[in-house]
């Protein structure tokens, strides 16, 4: 009777989460899919990214489902911030520290082309310090709500 | 603390969605600016060629296009530097044209040492080109290359053959100075007139004459100076003295032996 319960809350606690995992994986997947997509072309421009960015989707991923299936837990956070780690620095790469140079064969000459996306790398990078931050905070607070609890 | 969650998620959110529409914005509007370069004019005026290259640049994109910097080195085959020129266009507003021109000064005079060897030899010039825009006002652009321009000579294999001597009386002879070049240069004629001054070993002014030139670019000259010299002044070797003006260059004297 009791083994039955506890089943019955396992299924109930993990299935809506299995879903959920599934429904984030899809939705994550597909800008990443595109992501790749737009860099196919590039990759005869000696690029190296198109095989970087399937390792970084395939991280990226199963930090998600990690963080899924840790939810309520002091993990979920640890993935949280692992997850920001990696998109800061999949962007550092992929971006060249925010200097893009490319060399394209033009008609016997070879076009040197430069692009400085160092603004925009900044911003990333703040972007993925804040989502950083925010884990942490939501670490801090729940562990002093645990203590809370655990003192009452 | 759960405020500071929540405002730091809404701030992750906002510059996500910002960065995504500014990134995807930039990709199309760059996909719409066209850029351009028209057929390059090539002129020759007191001693300076000048190299206009047609710019143009249509902006249909969302973003303005700022700080549009052209610049052209020209070099020559040791890597000195004989031409530096830049085209500056401060803007260029979204849905928006610019038709411009960047020329390049080549000064022939300038480089006179070098001078000879242009005239006499083909060569090529190595330009290097470069253009820096920045996209957006954010997001700077650079795009150079290194390409060559053939350099064909105005007065290649020139020579002179052999001077014969034509009896006028006891003290003067006619002296008969056959010339001979190619004008191997793509971009101007040989047009003015040459100077022929002739001298014998004791480096005593025999005589001198001139004839006309009209040379076009990839043709021939093939022609004869003649001048009236004293007899007892001719000792059979020296040298003969060049000195051209045309429209492209001046220069002399140039110095040929003869004998």
């Amino acid at each position: 009777m009791v083994e039955e319960r506890d089943t019955k809350t396992l299924v109930r606690k993990f299935v809506p989460r299995v879903f959920k995992a599934i429904f984030l994986v899809f939705l994550t997947s597909l800008p990443l899919h595109f992501l790749s997509a737009f860099m196919e072309p590039l990759q005869s421009f000696s690029f190296g990214y198109v095989p970087l960015t399937n390792i970084f989707t395939l991280v990226f991923i199963i930090l998600l489902v990690l963080d899924v299936f840790t939810s309520g837990t002091i993990y979920q956070y640890v993935f949280g911030v692992a997850r920001a780690l990696v998109v800061m620095l999949f962007f550092i790469y992929v971006l060249n520290g925010g200097v893009v140079a490319l060399a394209i064969p033009l008609g016997g000459a070879t076009v040197n082309v430069m692009v400085d996306l160092r603004v925009i790398l900044a911003m990333i990078v703040l972007i993925c310090l804040l989502g950083m931050s925010k884990n942490v905070v939501q670490a801090i607070d729940f562990v002093s709500g645990k203590v809370e609890t655990e003192e009452l | 603390m759960r405020y500071v969650v929540r405002a730091l998620g809404w701030a992750t959110k906002i510059l996500w969605i910002f960065i995504v529409f500014f990134a995807a914005t930039s990709v199309y509007s760059a996909l719409n600016v066209r850029m351009g370069f028209g057929q390059p004019q090539i002129s020759v005026s007191s001693g300076f060629v000048l190299i206009s290259v047609p710019l143009f640049v249509n902006n249909t994109g969302f973003y303005d296009l700022s700080e549009l910097n052209m610049t052209a080195d020209v070099t020559d085959f040791n890597g000195s530097l004989l031409s530096s020129s830049s085209t500056f266009v401060a803007l260029i507003p979204r849905n928006s044209s610019v038709d411009t021109a960047h020329n390049i000064s080549i000064n022939l005079d300038d480089a006179t040492s070098q001078l000879q060897f242009y005239l006499f030899n083909d060569t090529i010039f190595n330009m290097n080109l470069s253009l820096k825009v920045k996209f957006a006002r954010t997001v700077p652009f650079q795009a150079s290359m290194n390409t060559t321009i053939p350099w064909g000579a105005p007065l290649y294999n020139f020579s002179i053959g052999q001077i014969s001597y034509n009896y006028l009386n006891f003290t003067h002879q006619e002296v008969l100075i056959p010339i001979s070049f190619e004008n191997h240069s793509p971009y101007f004629g040989v047009d003015g007139f040459m100077r022929v001054e002739i001298y014998n070993d004791n480096d005593e002014l025999l005589g001198f004459g001139a004839s006309g030139l009209n040379v076009p670019s990839h043709s021939s000259y093939d022609g004869q100076v003649g001048m009236v010299v004293e007899v007892s002044k001719i000792t059979g070797r020296g040298e003969v003295h060049f000195y051209f003006e045309t429209s492209a260059f001046s220069i002399g004297p140039l110095v040929m032996p003869y004998g």
